[in-house]
């Protein structure tokens, strides 16, 4: 946006910040003229030099050795702000930089203060937070961590702490995990990056049906990563162990509530060391066939179904370990079914570098397991490394090198699993009835005492509103088109899957719903997604749509 | 579908709804109802023959709603059954149309 870029040196001032001589150089990189002039004048006033870029590449081109603090916009226009972060580290590592946002996302302050900005304020910010924040980034450096006038030399004590490091972790992280537990087959790959990250992970078996698995990544490298890292995976061990036994038999300690538990017993000491991990604790229930997991800022755990050779990205919402005012955690259930995959990895996949300096990224990754999903867990954990070591021309990374791939078995469950229920109908509005004469035939089969009337009724709706939708939006109303429905039931759940050859349609782009009476359409979704316990919406290679509902048959687990 | 409207007073009431009211027949019932509604101010609904709602029937509710409000009038419902009312809760519509019980109480809340 060349027309709203503006650069002014500020007039040197008589600055109390800078104590004697010319005044600190801060540069204040926005994209609204408004928010420049505004954070300008109040650290001028305060004492400061301002120089202002209305764009990243003006930022770039701006930052000289007299700048000592830059204060950024996450959402500057057309290199990101993320990406313009990433510039400003490679070529000045001991810059400190603040981002400023209107996101409110967790995922967005992870990644920032993972590309190492100094802090992240969000909007509407406070002019006295943002200059308390100078202050402190004037006085810190970088690249050791340390307030100034600490002494020593750095690159020694740097080079001694990473050896150091790298033979802690060798003593206290696991090498690798069990290749069969459970019904379940597991992969695993660990390579320690140069400088040494913070990255652990566990697999334990709860019961016989039940594996717990722990993935977590410690913000930081070297010495107190690693020992961080160590230190949270016994807190998880014995956590899991404390409850278990505290319990009755019957019912297993929630993952929320080992989270919790580890979470209240470690804050203390993470606030003191201003240190955050993420985590990913995940509960595989074989005879559930049932994954519930706690995720605290991780990267998105990949879930591989066999029967359609698809993904789904496992989001979490809560914030890492560490960040305070947190005590409670979101677990969420996902069902599985026999021949599924879970992959569970840490940043240093996805953010691999290429030669040209782009990202290995989420979404090859996601396409990676997609195409090799079948593959045994080892086989897949050794292809990913092959693959990236491929895609970054290197096999040393600059992050720990962390996957874990979970592949469910149990072949004979396998056969109670095919299609019992299949309807053929033409994809038009007039067969709505068959649906529900179909949904309710089904459900009938397991008598009022596990589905009663009023369970039908809104599976019934629910079966209603995607072949409406279908109709509608896959062939546009079009006919000709036809759509098969098929109920798998288990003993406990029952799944239904819904495919057609329409267009794809992108359910999640579809806007939220009115509900002010102005709008008569828009909320056949919303019903959908507050009356089945879980919806899956997918396509598979032959250009077949699927969705994919699922209602649990004994209440109590799914809430 | 053969809606029926029955005028008592002031007050148009609509009967003989169908058992289904969804995607399939929503386009007819909206057609019907907006014959019956005319510029009727206050109508209620019968909704008691209706065993099974979904969101096109819902919305074509609201079309008549939108109708009736645009001639400054109150659209009331009374008899709709547990799953009717689960659909209504789900999409809001207890906060935007009169909801009663039995048709005595319907007529009851347009007289005050």
């Amino acid at each position: 946006m060349p027309g709203d870029m503006t650069c002014r040196q500020s007039p040197l001032s008589d600055s109390p910040a800078a104590g004697q001589g010319e005044p600190l150089q801060i540069l204040v990189a926005h994209d609204s003229r408004v928010v420049r002039a505004y954070l300008q004048s109040h650290l001028e006033k305060a004492g400061y030099g301002v120089v202002q870029a209305g764009s990243p590449d003006e930022a770039l081109s701006l930052l000289t050795s007299s700048i000592r603090i830059v204060i950024l916009d996450l959402g500057l226009p057309e290199m990101n702000g993320m990406t313009c972060l990433r510039h400003i580290r490679e070529r000045h590592p001991d810059l400190p930089v603040i981002m400023i946002s209107t996101s409110l996302e967790t995922a967005h302050a992870v990644q920032a203060m993972k590309y190492g900005a100094f802090d992240y304020v969000t909007k509407p910010f406070d002019p006295e937070k943002i200059l308390a924040l100078i202050r402190e980034a004037s006085r810190t450096d970088l690249v050791t961590g340390k307030q100034q006038q600490a002494g020593g030399t750095p690159e020694t004590v740097y080079e001694n702490e990473t050896v150091m490091a790298s033979r802690i972790r060798r003593a206290l992280l696991p090498g690798g995990v069990p290749r069969e537990l459970n019904g379940l087959k597991a992969g695993c790959l660990n390579i320690p990056s140069v400088l040494i990250d913070g990255d652990f992970y566990d697999l334990l078996a709860v019961n016989e049906t039940c594996t717990d698995l722990i993935m977590g990544d410690v913000m930081g490298k070297g010495i107190p990563a690693v020992v961080l890292g160590a230190s949270a995976r016994q807190h998880f061990a014995r956590a899991l162990y404390h409850h278990t036994r505290s319990s009755d038999h019957s019912s297993l300690p929630r993952p929320e509530q080992i989270v919790a538990s580890v979470h209240r017993d470690m804050i203390g000491s993470l606030t003191e060391l201003e240190m955050f991990f993420t985590l990913c604790y995940a509960r595989i229930d074989t005879e559930k066939n049932l994954l519930s997991y706690v995720d605290c800022g991780h990267m998105r755990t990949i879930h591989f179904h066999h029967d359609t050779s698809t993904c789904t990205l496992l989001q979490g919402v809560n914030m890492p370990l560490g960040f305070p005012g947190q005590d409670h955690f979101n677990e969420v259930l996902v069902p599985f079914a026999p021949g599924d995959l879970f992959f569970f990895y840490s940043d240093g996949l996805t953010e691999a570098r290429g030669p040209k300096g782009q990202f290995f990224g989420e979404e090859r990754l996601e396409r990676f397991i997609r195409n090799n999903g079948h593959l045994e867990p080892q086989g897949l954990c050794d292809a990913a490394l092959r693959e990236v070591a491929e895609f970054s021309r290197s096999e040393s990374f600059s992050d720990d090198f962390t996957c874990l791939a979970i592949r469910i078995v149990s072949p004979e469950t396998m056969e109670e699993q095919a299609p019992q229920w299949v309807l053929d109908i033409p994809a038009d509005l007039n067969h709505l009835d068959r649906v529900r004469d179909f949904t309710r035939e089904v459900c009938m089969g397991f008598g009022p005492e596990v589905v009663d009337e009023e369970r039908i009724k809104m599976i019934q709706i629910v079966a209603t509103e995607i072949v409406s939708n279908i109709v509608t939006h896959a062939y546009r109303g079009m006919s000709g088109g036809n759509i098969l429905i098929e109920a798998r039931p288990t003993r406990e759940e029952l799944i239904w899957y819904f495919y057609d050859r329409g267009i794809e349609y992108d359910f999640s782009s579809a806007p939220p719903p009115v509900f002010d009476g102005s709008s008569e359409t828009g909320f056949g979704l919303h019903i959908i997604a507050h009356t089945a316990d879980y919806v899956r919406y997918s396509r598979d290679s032959t250009g077949r749509n699927c969705a994919c509902v699922t209602f649990f048959l004994h209440r109590g687990s799914p809430e | 579908m053969t809606l029926t409207g029955k005028i008592q007073g002031s007050t148009l009431i609509v009967t003989a709804l169908p058992e289904f009211l969804d995607a399939g027949n929503a386009a007819a019932f909206r057609a019907e109802m907006s014959r019956l509604l005319g510029d009727h101010g206050q109508v209620i609904v019968d909704m008691s023959p209706v065993h099974f709602i979904d969101s096109a029937g819902c919305g074509a509710l609201i079309a008549a709603l939108r109708h009736i409000k645009a001639s400054g009038g109150t659209l009331t419902v009374f008899g709709a059954h547990k799953q009717v009312r689960r659909v209504f809760e789900l999409m809001r519509m207890h906060r935007i149309i009169n909801l009663f019980e039995t048709r005595q109480q319907a007529l009851d809340s347009l007289r005050l």
